[in-house]
């Protein structure tokens, strides 16, 4: 599988969940389920705002530290953009499966504990916010995610959006960043050895990818602005006209 | 952003182009559901669906489909008690969440002495009287005006099928022929079929009918009908398909 091919989307798979979508992008494959706002446990329950509970499922076995870390991430970021005082002592309750990885995941995976997976999360990421809006979770914004790697390429280093693994091994530092439907920085985490300058390049790299005006160009523009970020997909766009089909199919009758 | 394109479709957050909010002197603007006010003069959505505005009555709000339900104020629903207390039966309205409260005045000519005994399990059809965030939902089986039942209470026999809200949204509608483009309860009954239906704002459906044969065959329609998204034409084909498998 290549790193670049382009995502897909099915909303509303799992026809018992409230909001469910499964995402394929640059070699994952991910089911998410979302519902709520439920009733939370006595544990979880806050007098003013809803709990967002992330759980992630590896695609083999059991999840582990990884796993956990990778639900904390997810669990602050969404905080931010779903209107949890809306929901006061409520849950909202997104299971993450994940089915397919580019690498073999039935090796090597645990081997490390404390090593983090940064390139699955922005494929975990776009899929909650699918499922979140399938599920009509009331929301501040949408939001997209993507991750960027340094790669050293001889003397030159070079930034790499959705890095193969095997440019994983080598890079020198990789970041995640997920920026909100108006244009915020909501999330970055990063991992290995950079200067201020490179995390400068790496913001505005992402942000491109993340943050793209709507407006439609004609044209030779549209084709220069498809060119200078080949073979990217519009994150934004791409949530957008996935959800234009599901709100044509549900209001068919309007 | 995208503001207004040929649809009005939404995201969470998208800006509204504030032409295409309607102004008038005499009435305040009404939102309805899926939109939040920022003050001081901010509209934005929280849902995706699509942006419906209606000048004459002055509102605007999102049309969109979902399974949760979330209480709001005049909304009919169809409940199962859960358990009574001292003074107010437990109501559960959705699953997994909290319990509406229902009183036990709440029903035409009910006093202290009199007043109907509902067992846990028995099925409701009621009023939202007290939505808020903060507290749980409460229920009235009587109209707080007349003083009537005007269809509320206890509802025995027949059986409840779950839809989806916005399904359940389209059924209520006055017009649900014209407005909602839903023929199948009149396709069924033109067919010969003796039934009743109470619909539920939390998505279900009631069907009661002598024979459990038609309850059954009501049912059907309706929940095909909502998950395959029939169009009115699609809606007269499932009718007829139904009846010739009856006979």
């Amino acid at each position: 599988m290549t790193a670049n091919t382009a995502p897909e989307a099915a909303l509303g798979v799992l026809p018992k969940a409230d909001g469910s979508a499964k995402y394929s992008h640059a070699g994952y494959t991910i089911t998410a389920s979302v519902n709520g706002p439920l009733e939370a446990q006595r544990k979880d329950e806050h007098p003013n705002e809803a709990h967002v509970d992330v759980i992630v499922r590896p695609a083999a076995g059991v999840g582990a530290t990884r796993e956990r870390h990778l639900e904390s991430v997810l669990q602050s970021s969404l905080s931010q953009i779903i209107l949890v005082k809306n929901f006061p002592r409520g849950l909202i309750q997104i299971v993450l499966q994940i089915e397919e990885t580019p690498e073999n995941d039935y090796v090597n995976t645990k081997l490390v504990q404390a090593s983090v997976n940064f390139p699955i999360m922005p494929a975990l990421f776009q899929t909650c916010i699918l499922a979140l809006l399938s599920a009509a979770v009331p929301m501040r914004a949408t939001a997209t995610a993507s991750v960027v790697a340094i790669v050293l390429e001889g003397e030159k280093k070079k930034t790499v959006v959705d890095p193969t693994p095997k440019q994983l091994q080598t890079a020198q530092s990789v970041h995640v960043l997920a920026f909100t439907s108006h244009d915020e920085l909501l999330l970055a985490e990063s991992e290995g050895d950079f200067t201020v300058q490179e995390w400068d390049e790496i913001y505005e790299t992402a942000k491109g990818i993340c943050c793209r005006p709507q407006t439609r160009k004609s044209g030779a523009e549209m084709v220069l602005d498809e060119a200078d970020v080949a073979g990217q997909a519009d994150m934004r766009q791409f949530i957008r006209s996935t959800m234009e089909g599901k709100v044509a199919a549900d209001l068919h009758w309007k | 952003m995208e503001t207004q394109s040929q649809s009005f479709v939404v995201l969470p957050g998208d800006a509204i182009d504030p032409s295409i909010i309607p102004t008038t002197k005499t009435k305040p603007l009404r939102l309805g559901p899926g939109l939040r006010h920022i003050p001081p003069s901010e509209i934005v959505p929280t849902v995706s669906g699509k942006l419906i505005v209606d000048p004459r009555k002055n509102s605007m709000w999102v049309e969109y489909n979902s399974h949760r339900y979330i209480p709001s104020q005049n909304d009919l629903i169809i409940g199962q008690i859960a358990r009574n207390a001292a003074d107010f039966y437990y109501v559960n309205i959705s699953p997994y969440n909290s319990n509406a409260t229902l009183p036990h005045l709440s029903f035409e000519s009910a006093t202290k002495k009199t007043r109907p005994q509902l067992a846990p399990g028995q099925l409701i059809y009621a009023r939202v009287t007290l939505a808020n965030k903060h507290m749980d939902a409460e229920l009235e089986c009587v109209s707080s005006t007349t003083g009537k039942a005007e269809g509320l209470g206890p509802i025995t026999g027949g059986m409840v099928f779950d839809i989806s809200l916005g399904f359940a949204r389209r059924l209520l509608m006055a017009k649900s022929k014209d407005e909602g483009g839903l023929q199948v309860l009149e396709l069924l009954g033109e067919e010969g079929l003796a039934f009743e239906t109470a619909v539920g704002r939390n998505g279900k459906v009631w069907v009661g009918s002598d024979s459990p044969k038609i309850v059954i065959i009501v049912g059907r329609a309706l929940k095909e009908t909502d998950e395959g998204d029939l169009g009115v034409d699609a809606q007269k084909k499932l009718v007829k398909r139904l009846m010739r498998d009856m006979r």
